[in-house]
């Protein structure tokens, strides 16, 4: 027994129902009393300790739950057998080791929880970067829009050598702006995870020329040689990302260019192993020191703090270009002496094409010519509606302008158009509900869908799927080129509606040349205009008031009443909006036998 | 001879249920936190009015997703307080579940919410408690700077010999 109180037990034998006695020497912890009232967590034991005993064969045990008082950590045991006992027990260190545990288990469940709370911040604030580039890059490219839009316009007007050497500065700048601002947001993407490249089917020879010639200007204007070699075995239908390739291109051999000043660029194309090309860009220029050559892959890094200061860019090119390799499963380095040039390689996975038929790439056409259209603008910004005019001077179409969702709702409603171009953030109805509301009226009175393209000057992806979402046709990135929206255009809205008029076989030779004489009146009615000569447009619009229906023309009859009535009153409005009426008519008529 | 009645702690893992009974007990706060294992017992002796009270507090392991609370120690208690830690929201989610499994299990029996750690008031998750039904007396207290913890078991006390 005296074992007994060494270890720490105090063993009572129940002798009836709540009635216990001490076997044994008292441990020196144990207080005298009665057992309920120095231990009064038994209150809840006995209960189960009293079923138990009544219940247990043989020899058994139940253990109560551990509990503390007075700074100690207790447990009870209930043994049944021949004779029933408690035992009670006063910790030693199992029990803090048990505590020690179960802390542990405690602060693993903290720590979680802690961790789900700032992943949840985190994001928040990953949102709010995202919100922050998307509204910068809006601001930035806004009025870089006009800038551009309006250099380019001017680029076209009468200069002399100077005026164009300021025009031919000025452009370059805007262009090298929009470079960076597409870079930093470039890199903003992969860092968000938000760049998902292509997967289609391409010419190599394709991308690399385009890359050669671009790059090729400037090297060129320096006396540089530069040249492409592609190894026989490399398959020249691919699939991959073109785009992001062409970009990987550029800038490498942009760097190539910049860091040069006599010999030669050149770019190789190996195969590496079985889907993976392996593509090397040497030059002869200065050089990278040996303990530069791994960090200039990082952000905002360049060979030393001078090269900023004497060859400019942000140092965002190449580690653009390196997380564009990564995504693309490759790998990029560099191998430099100074002075001795430096080849930058890198690997891409980029697999040959399944199907071998080349289809015609787009090239590089200079802006197409599209036919007169009837066109609604809505753009709250003067300078942009005043640029897309300008961009579409030439191809005499109309153009209604509003400055909100709203109005341009209401003028859609009025008139049939062949193309809606829609600002994407306006005052009091913007470009997206505005255009679902077009897309509604459309289905209501089963109009025929006009294309509509948002203009916005958000580069994010999202903007891009909100405008489709929406119903758009195409989504246009400020700023915009004149190129690209003529693209656009005759992607989408190139043919204008023909309007096919029945006519008698035996009027078919003079019909072509009644309709020869009024697209030459157009002419003469646009120089009357301008001369104020309300005389001849009267006598214009009377003679086709008269003879349009004769020939099935019934708006040219129409058209002709119009210029009649608002030539006796000087309209100059309505005359203008009815010559412009006229052009487009007859553009579009197109007369086809019985 | 004096009335004793059994009160015991509820509520999820390291919401301060040790620390209350510590500075109503002691007049002690320790910033460190020791989990509870099993069931902490202590004595404090109170008037309310002038007639003399026991408090046996019972203040039982906070329960997380791998300890449950056992109902059955509650066995024989006049009352108990549910606390919640005002910087996590979820712990005020466990003391509304818990309160509903002792109703239910337990019997109905006078109870305080106590909100802890109202030192740290502007960290806290939790703005306002939802009216969640008649009997909720809510205290915001703070084991730390003793704050509210008087008045709270004095309430539950008051409670008790209603």
């Amino acid at each position: 027994m005296n074992l007994l109180a060494v270890l720490g037990f105090a063993v009572f034998e129940r002798v009836g129902a709540g009635s216990f006695k001490l076997r044994g020497p008292a441990p020196g912890w144990l207080p005298v009393g009665p057992l309920e009232r120095t231990f009064p967590f038994l209150e809840v034991f006995l209960p189960d300790a009293e079923e138990f005993w009544a219940a247990a064969q043989g020899y058994a045990t139940l253990q109560s739950d551990l509990w503390t008082q007075d700074d100690r950590h207790f447990g009870a045991t209930a043994v049944a057998g021949e004779q029933k006992f408690l035992i009670i027990e006063r910790a030693g260190a199992r029990f803090e080791q048990t505590q020690r545990v179960v802390q542990y288990a405690h602060e693993v469940s903290l720590a979680r929880d802690q961790i789900a709370k700032l992943s949840r911040e985190l994001e928040r604030a990953t949102e709010a970067k995202s919100e922050f580039l998307a509204r910068m890059s809006h601001e930035i490219r806004t009025p870089l829009n006009a800038l551009l839009g309006m250099a380019e316009l001017l680029a076209e007007t009468p200069l002399n050598d100077e005026q164009s050497r300021y025009v031919r500065i000025f452009r370059r700048a805007g262009d090298n702006l929009l470079t960076v601002i597409n870079d930093v947001l470039d890199l903003s993407k992969v860092e968000a995870g938000q760049i998902e490249l292509e997967s289609i089917d391409f010419d190599l020879t394709e991308v690399l020329t385009e890359a050669l010639e671009i790059a090729g200007v400037r090297a060129r204007a320096k006396g540089l040689e530069i040249a492409s070699r592609v190894e026989p075995v490399v398959p020249l239908r691919l699939n991959g990302d073109p785009g992001r390739l062409r970009q990987i291109l550029l800038n490498l051999l942009g760097n190539a260019t910049k860091f040069t000043e006599h010999g030669e660029i050149a770019v190789l194309v190996k195969q590496d192993g079985p889907g993976t090309l392996h593509f090397a860009v040497s030059d002869t220029g200065i050089g990278i020191p040996p303990d530069r050559l791994s960090s200039i892959f990082d952000n905002f890094s360049q060979a030393d703090a001078s090269t900023a200061r004497r060859y400019g860019g942000t140092g965002l090119g190449l580690s653009i270009s390196k997380r564009f390799v990564e995504l693309m499963g490759g790998k990029i380095w560099a191998e430099s002496a100074p002075g001795a040039g430096t080849t930058i390689h890198f690997t891409a996975r980029l697999p040959a094409a399944e199907s071998a038929a080349a289809t015609p790439g787009p090239g590089v056409a200079p802006a197409p010519a599209i036919s007169p259209l009837r066109i609604l603008l809505a753009d709250d910004s003067e300078e942009n509606r005043f640029l897309i005019r300008g961009y579409l001077k030439e191809s005499g179409s109309v153009i209604d302008e509003v400055e909100n969702g709203a109005q341009a709702v209401e003028r859609f409603e009025r008139d049939n158009y062949d193309l809606v171009l829609m600002d994407s953030e306006m005052p009091v109805l913007d470009g997206y509900s505005a255009t679902q509301q077009m897309r509604a009226f459309e289905k209501e009175h089963a109009r025929a869908r006009a294309p509509i393209f948002s203009l916005t000057a958000h580069a994010l992806r999202e903007a891009r799927e909100r405008s489709l979402a929406a119903g758009c046709t195409e989504h246009l990135t400020k700023p915009i080129k004149k190129a690209a929206l003529l693209d656009a255009i005759c992607r989408h809205a190139g043919a204008p509606q023909r309007t096919e008029v029945a006519v008698e076989s035996w009027l078919q030779p003079v019909v072509g040349r009644y309709l020869e004489n009024r697209r030459a009146d157009v002419g003469k009615l646009r120089a009357a205009l301008e001369a104020g000569d309300y005389t001849t447009i009267r006598t214009l619009g009377h003679q086709m008031a008269g003879s349009g229906g004769g020939y099935g023309f019934d708006p040219i009859t129409e058209i002709g009443g119009a210029l009649e009535e608002s030539a006796l009153v000087c309209d100059a409005a309505r005359i203008r909006a009815a010559v412009e009426d006229l052009a487009i008519y007859l553009s579009r008529v197109q007369p086809s036998p019985v | 001879m004096t009335l004793k009645k059994k009160i015991c702690m509820v509520g999820q893992f390291a919401v301060g249920k040790t620390s209350l009974v510590r500075r109503f007990v002691d007049q002690i706060y320790d910033d460190r936190y020791l989990a509870t294992v099993g069931v902490k017992i202590d004595r404090k002796d109170i008037s309310v009015g002038s007639s003399p009270l026991i408090l046996m507090l019972w203040d039982l392991a906070g329960e997380d997703d791998l300890e449950q609370l056992k109902v059955s120690h509650l066995r024989g208690a006049s009352g108990y307080i549910v606390v919640a830690d005002g910087c996590r929201a979820a712990s005020l989610a466990k003391a509304f579940e818990l309160q509903k499994r002792i109703a239910e299990q337990v019997g109905e029996l006078p109870f305080v919410l106590a909100l802890n750690k109202a030192d740290l008031r502007e960290q806290w998750e939790i703005q306002a408690v939802p009216a969640s039904g008649p009997g909720w007396t809510v205290f915001e207290t703070s084991a730390k700077t003793g704050a509210g913890v008087q008045e709270m078991f004095a309430a539950l006390a008051e409670k008790l010999l209603a």
